[in-house]
């Protein structure tokens, strides 16, 4: 997923692809029986097939920010564009129908099954029969739960993570270009949610959707999204960003504050274990070899323990990590394993580089001073 | 007053879970038993020309068949009456009259039926000692129970499941109809079944304002002096009552079942 450096704002002069997909112009909402408003002059512009998140403490709006989008609240003022349509003033039912909506308690029909769930957008949409029954196996398929298992049992048969991916698969049911989420696993286990986290962006990559996401989850919006839009008591934007500029760049005290220390560690999430020179390899138990740190490799060709790190006195113990992960995870796994390298393995468990807690430091500082 | 059908209302039974339906059989196998002890002594009595004439199969039969039809009526009208006055309090504008009807029409249901039965009869035209007055006087009885029924089973239906109806872009009648009523169904059967046994309780009453039904056997009965036929006319209506609630019950059972 690519994370583009610019706030994408919305001029009006772009190709119409580039064009963002949600813009809100001077959105505020202000309950009946209230003074101050629970948003307030809210302008945010969401680029086409990216992910926004929305972060803030409780009662800051977000939540109201993302009902509006959708029009479950109607905005007392202000205008919400999506595509380029302004849809404070067109029919709320069939608007919605063109927008994928999560919710926190997913909010399964217990008297449906969960292909009939899934099916339901569809249904209202008049498709036929065979197209929605392909659809609802395609998008079991997709989330990763076997269709001719899962279609025809019923949501109380399910785990918590199991629903809340039929509730994604339901939203996606009609392909809508967009996608709301409203902490959709805000009451999911935290292994679980690792797994969901990982399971999402594998999905965004295939289906490519707008999505606004609410979270109150600072680690959760990092991870997740493109951008991240970070709310301030009063309904009002703090900061509107990418997740690195606003971990080492924070605009203003509030956003200092919410993202609290240990910014310089959540920062490494962002950091591609692929982006990195990483050390070379020897392997096998020819030890005469330079500067390379040295693996002892089983018949796969999968790391077994070190044989020598160069600057190392001793063999470490052997800890790995996939090319896939981040340098948090790198760094976790080294302090996990008391080491001060880490094998880099690939999709096959093959170690295909390695680590040294020197160099990333060395690699951390060029970084720096090239920001 | 010879009623003896006035049964406290049973209400919740236990949960659907329970995959075991042998308690079902409790209700018929007490009715037989006690129609069979009832048979067995009035068949060792000697019968008197009187007696022989009340206890005739083909009266019984017929005060039997306006019961059940004076039951059916105005069960039907509460159904009718009830349910959709129920769903339109359910909904959000309507929370500031909801307590005030419900209490109106719980006020309805505390006053004595006889009491409303004879008032009814001495109204105006349609009114009068027919049946339509017993109807009324037996809706208006037995309203409450279904009113309240279903107000509670669909303000009862998770708030999510409807946020997330009205988010994928149902609007708010398919949401009604297909996502809030199928939710709120048991608890509402509930309802009328309890509808359903008041009524056929309080029907005994029709006869005193020209309704028939099994009241008039009763009332036969005592103004007879034959205990006989007295006990013979309270262990049908007992029977009835039970047999009715039974099957209410079943087909409460069957509705929990399909969908919870």
């Amino acid at each position: 997923m690519s994370r583009a450096t610019t706030n994408p704002g919305g001029s009006a002069d772009r190709p119409p692809d580039q064009q963002p997909m949600i813009v809100l112009e001077g959105v505020s909402k202000t309950y009946p029986g209230h003074l101050t408003p629970a948003v307030a002059e809210v302008d945010l512009a969401v680029a086409r097939g990216s992910i926004v998140m929305l972060v803030g403490p409780s009662g800051c709006g977000k939540t109201t920010t993302l009902k509006m989008m959708n029009r479950l609240i109607e905005p007392t003022t202000g205008r919400i564009l999506l595509d380029g349509e302004d849809v404070t003033k067109v029919n709320a039912d069939q608007l919605r129908r063109r927008i994928g909506y999560v919710i926190q308690q997913v909010g399964l029909f217990p008297h449906f099954t969960v292909g009939q769930n899934i099916g339901v957008v569809p249904r209202m949409l008049g498709w036929e029969r065979r197209r929605i029954r392909q659809r609802i196996d395609e998008l079991l398929e997709l989330v990763g739960l076997p269709p001719g298992e899962f279609r025809d049992r019923y949501p109380r048969q399910l785990s918590g993570g199991q629903q809340q991916r039929v509730g994604v698969a339901r939203a996606l049911a009609a392909d809508p270009p967009v996608m709301l989420m409203d902490e959709p696993f805000g009451a999911i286990d935290p292994i679980t949610r690792e797994r969901l986290h990982d399971q999402f962006l594998e999905i965004q990559r295939t289906v490519r959707k707008t999505i606004c996401f609410v979270t109150h989850d600072l680690q959760e919006a990092i991870k997740l999204g493109d951008h991240i839009a970070i709310f301030a008591a009063g309904g009002r934007i703090a900061q509107y960003d990418t997740p690195e500029m606003i971990l080492s760049r924070p605009a203003n005290d509030f956003v200092r504050e919410f993202v609290g220390s240990g910014a310089a560690v959540r920062r490494l999430h962002l950091i591609a274990l692929s982006t990195l020179a990483l050390d070379k390899i020897a392997t096998g138990s020819s030890a005469t070899a330079g500067a390379h740190p040295v693996i002892e490799v089983d018949g796969s060709g999968r790391p077994v323990a070190w044989i020598r790190v160069p600057g190392v006195d001793g063999s470490p113990a052997l800890a790995t990590v996939p090319l896939s992960g981040s340098v948090y995870d790198a760094v976790d796994a080294m302090l996990d394993a008391h080491s001060s390298a880490v094998a880099v393995v690939d999709g096959d468990g093959r170690a295909v580089g390695a680590l040294r807690w020197e160099a990333l430091v060395g690699e951390l500082q060029m970084r720096g001073r090239h920001r | 007053m010879p009623d003896l059908t006035r049964l406290p209302p049973v209400v919740a039974r236990r949960r659907a879970g329970v995959r075991s339906h042998a308690d079902l059989l409790s209700t018929p196998i007490i009715v037989l038993l006690g129609g069979a002890a009832v048979a067995l002594w009035v068949s060792t009595r000697k019968l008197d020309d009187i007696e022989t004439r009340a206890l005739q199969p083909s009266a019984i039969l017929s005060d039997l068949g306006q019961h059940l039809i004076l039951t059916a009526y105005s069960t039907f009208f509460v159904i009718v009456i009830a349910v959709p006055l129920g769903i339109l309090l359910s909904r959000q504008g309507a929370r500031r009259i909801r307590n005030v009807v419900l209490a109106v029409s719980g006020f309805a249901q505390a006053l004595p039926p006889y009491g409303v039965l004879v008032l009814i009869a001495f109204a105006p035209a349609p009114f009068g000692f027919n049946p339509f007055s017993v109807i009324a006087g037996l809706v208006a009885a037995a309203l409450l129970p279904v009113l309240r029924n279903t107000v509670v089973g669909l303000r009862q239906v998770d708030p999510a499941l409807i946020e997330a109806a009205r988010g994928m872009g149902m609007s708010a009648r398919a949401t009604l109809f297909r996502v809030e009523l199928p939710l709120a169904v048991p608890v509402m059967m509930a309802g009328i079944r309890v509808a359903l046994v008041l009524n056929v309780g309080t029907a005994v009453l029709a006869t005193f304002v020209g309704g028939g039904g099994l009241g008039s056997l009763i009332v036969r009965a005592q103004t007879l002096n034959r205990p006989i036929v007295l006990v013979t006319a309270g262990a049908i209506v007992a029977a009835l009552a039970l047999m009715v609630d039974w099957l209410a019950g079943v087909a409460e059972r069957l509705v929990r079942a399909r969908t919870s």
